[in-house]
């Protein structure tokens, strides 16, 4: 019963590239996603909704990087996305306070 | 779901299951005994809560006379603080303090202790150590906090996988969760049994294990991971400011300098909070600057899980006015992060219906530990094939027996502590911290060992149980010889938490031994391995 070998990558750099783009990746993604939420909403409400749910999404984001095809691209679009969070939060707080 | 991505799912789900797999057990099965920490407390100090023990109950002016004789308590704050439901509470002094304020180069510490809400009797953090103690905090490694917070961190991400594995499981099983769901095969071949045994108490504890899994990796590392991004990018590592945000800096009373002239008692305070909200849970009483014109006094605390699930109260009062400066009402509308900061915490500590709940909690605890050994076993057999080359088929047999030794002689160990500390702990100077260490750890490698190099799974499981079962019928018996509180004893006194745990022993020993010895020792599948690679 162990996981058909056929559908499991075996290079090492292919599995690295997937595992650090769902643990690092994952990670940036979720923290800068809330820091940007919160200027949206109850901004002390999201950082604190942080603290405990960004594990459900970073779980999430580790999971569909070990479905991804390639890792450089799960890459690419979690930096795109972690860039997109953080610009948010740049402008956002340049202008609040 | 494709082939592709079933088994992409189904090979992650293995691979963080048994690296996390010794470690998980270790946190149920230490945690699900830390549902009792205050029973265990309780029975290990002969202090039974029907004596009394609530902090709301005590006499704060004859605790603070009585303060007074070791310690000038002037301007000062004093915190009593009452986390468990235990006899004793713990108690902060601050050092003394003056109008500079800002000559912070030479700290005084304060004051730290524990005091009986009793006798009144007081000790430090080693004289009050207990088994209760170490088995809560075993169960978030804080035994293995060698460079700062290393235990706290590998629980963490323990907590973390186990998140993972719960998610992966799910979406694995998916669509047979409904098929599968009353399939269990106990004669068909060995892989169907652990499979539809792993499969079948998984779903069952779902709920249980996530709630676990999240609120458990949040509450031993979700301030340490999430917040530094907070605090340097929200807050511009302005550390102040995101404390008060969240609620973590303790109100500022400023300190005047000056004597307060009248009359003053806590007492009165205590009884119109009490008055004000009769079901409200008071876990904490602070006094700030005792003796200064400016002291305030205020009650926190939650009300009682059956008036409201998730709340916080506190309120304070000026001393020389006696009016109300601030509060917080806990039958009212709670803040968002109030609410899930009570929820989380309720939840993960089985806090919310009494002993009903945690004896649910801790039955579903063990089926979690199940459920880890039986996905290892699941991990074992499917490898034991002729396939497998025998080097690695020998790594895989030594690696489980080695995992189940060490998973179940905690069983016996556990037993085995329970009695040492009630015979070997009664002299108040002992070092109680390394006597329960050296107890506990000692005999845990020794079993492991023992059982490792007996290499037979069917025998670790047999006789960890039948030699858990005879030290568990002792516990009952140790106790009843040491304080004279045989379970008819404080049955009939009413000591509840001590004939629980005296019971919980009694019972537990009695069935588990029944059905240890109903195990007929066979050839267990791991022995194959052992024949190919002769040693």
């Amino acid at each position: 019963m162990p996981a058909n070998k056929k559908h499991l990558s075996p290079a090492f750099l292919h599995r690295f590239s997937r595992i650090s783009a769902g643990l690092v990746g994952g990670y940036l993604v979720t923290v800068s996603f809330f820091l940007a939420l919160s200027f949206l909403w109850d901004k002390v409400s999201v950082l604190y909704t942080l603290v405990f749910g960004g594990f459900l999404l970073w779980v999430a984001l580790l999971l569909l990087a070990f479905i991804a095809e390639k890792g450089w691209k799960v890459w690419a679009i979690y930096l795109l996305l972690t860039l997109v969070f953080s610009s948010v939060v740049y402008f956002c707080k340049s202008t609040s306070i | 779901m494709s082939n592709r991505i079933y088994n992409i799912l189904f090979h992650t789900h293995t691979i963080s299951g048994i690296f996390i797999s010794l470690a998980l057990y270790v946190i149920f099965f230490a945690g699900s005994f830390s549902f009792f920490r205050d029973e265990i407390n309780s029975w290990e100090r002969n202090e039974p809560l029907a004596e009394g023990w609530m902090m709301g109950e005590m006499d704060f002016d004859r605790v603070i006379d009585s303060l007074k004789a070791n310690d000038t308590l002037v301007n000062r704050d004093i915190s009593f603080n009452q986390y468990y439901d235990e006899q004793r509470l713990s108690l902060n002094i601050s050092p003394p303090k003056s109008v500079e304020e800002k000559q912070t180069k030479r700290r005084r510490r304060g004051t730290f202790k524990y005091m009986n809400t009793q006798d009144l009797k007081t000790y430090d953090y080693k004289s009050s150590y207990s088994l209760g103690e170490f088995l809560y905090r075993l169960h978030f490694f804080a035994q293995l906090n060698f460079y700062g917070r290393s235990g706290y961190l590998l629980a963490g991400i323990v907590a973390f996988f186990f998140l993972f594995a719960v998610v992966t499981g799910v979406l694995v099983h998916w669509k047979k969760i409904v098929s599968n769901f009353f399939m269990f095969r106990p004669k068909a071949s060995i892989k169907n049994l652990w499979t539809d045994a792993h499969t079948a108490l998984g779903i069952l504890g779902l709920p249980y294990q996530f709630i676990f899994a999240l609120t458990g990796v949040y509450l031993i590392v979700g301030t340490t991971i999430m917040s530094p991004a907070i605090v340097k990018f929200i807050y511009e590592d302005n550390t102040e400011k995101a404390y008060d945000d969240f609620g973590f800096n303790p109100p500022k009373y400023s300190f005047s300098g000056k004597t307060l002239q009248s009359e003053y008692a806590i007492n009165p305070f205590l009884k119109e909070t009490k008055e004000k909200w009769p079901q409200f849970d008071i876990r904490s009483v602070t006094i700030y600057n005792y003796g200064d014109q400016n002291m305030h006094v205020s009650f926190s605390g939650m009300a009682d899980f059956d008036r409201k699930f998730a709340s916080a109260g506190i309120v304070t009062y000026k001393v020389s006015t006696g009016e109300v400066v601030s509060e917080e009402n806990p039958f009212k509308a709670v803040s968002y992060i109030d609410g899930s900061r009570a929820v989380l915490k309720r939840l993960h500590f089985g806090d919310f219906g009494g002993i009903s709940v945690k004896l649910i909690y801790f039955i579903l605890g063990m089926i979690t530990c199940f459920v880890i050994i039986s996905g290892v076993m699941i991990w074992l057999v499917a490898r034991d094939k002729k396939h497998v080359s025998p080097a690695k088929r020998k790594f895989n047999a030594w690696l489980v027996w080695f995992y189940l030794a060490a998973c179940l002689s905690m069983y016996p160990v556990t037993a085995f502590s329970f009695i040492m500390v009630k015979l070997g702990l009664q002299d108040p100077s002992a070092d109680r911290v390394a006597f329960i260490f050296q107890v506990f750890f000692w005999s845990w490698l020794l079993l492991t060992l023992v059982f490792t190099f007996i290499k037979n799974n069917g025998l670790t499981n047999k006789w960890t149980l039948v030699l858990g079962a005879v030290l568990g019928l002792m516990v009952p018996i140790a106790n009843g010889i040491v304080t004279g509180n045989w379970l008819w004893v404080s049955l009939a006194r009413g000591y509840s938490d001590i004939f629980l745990i005296d019971a919980f022993w009694l019972v537990t020993s009695i069935s588990i031994l029944l059905i240890a010895l109903q195990i007929k020792d066979k050839k267990t599948v791991p022995d194959k391995a052992e024949k190919l690679m002769p040693a």
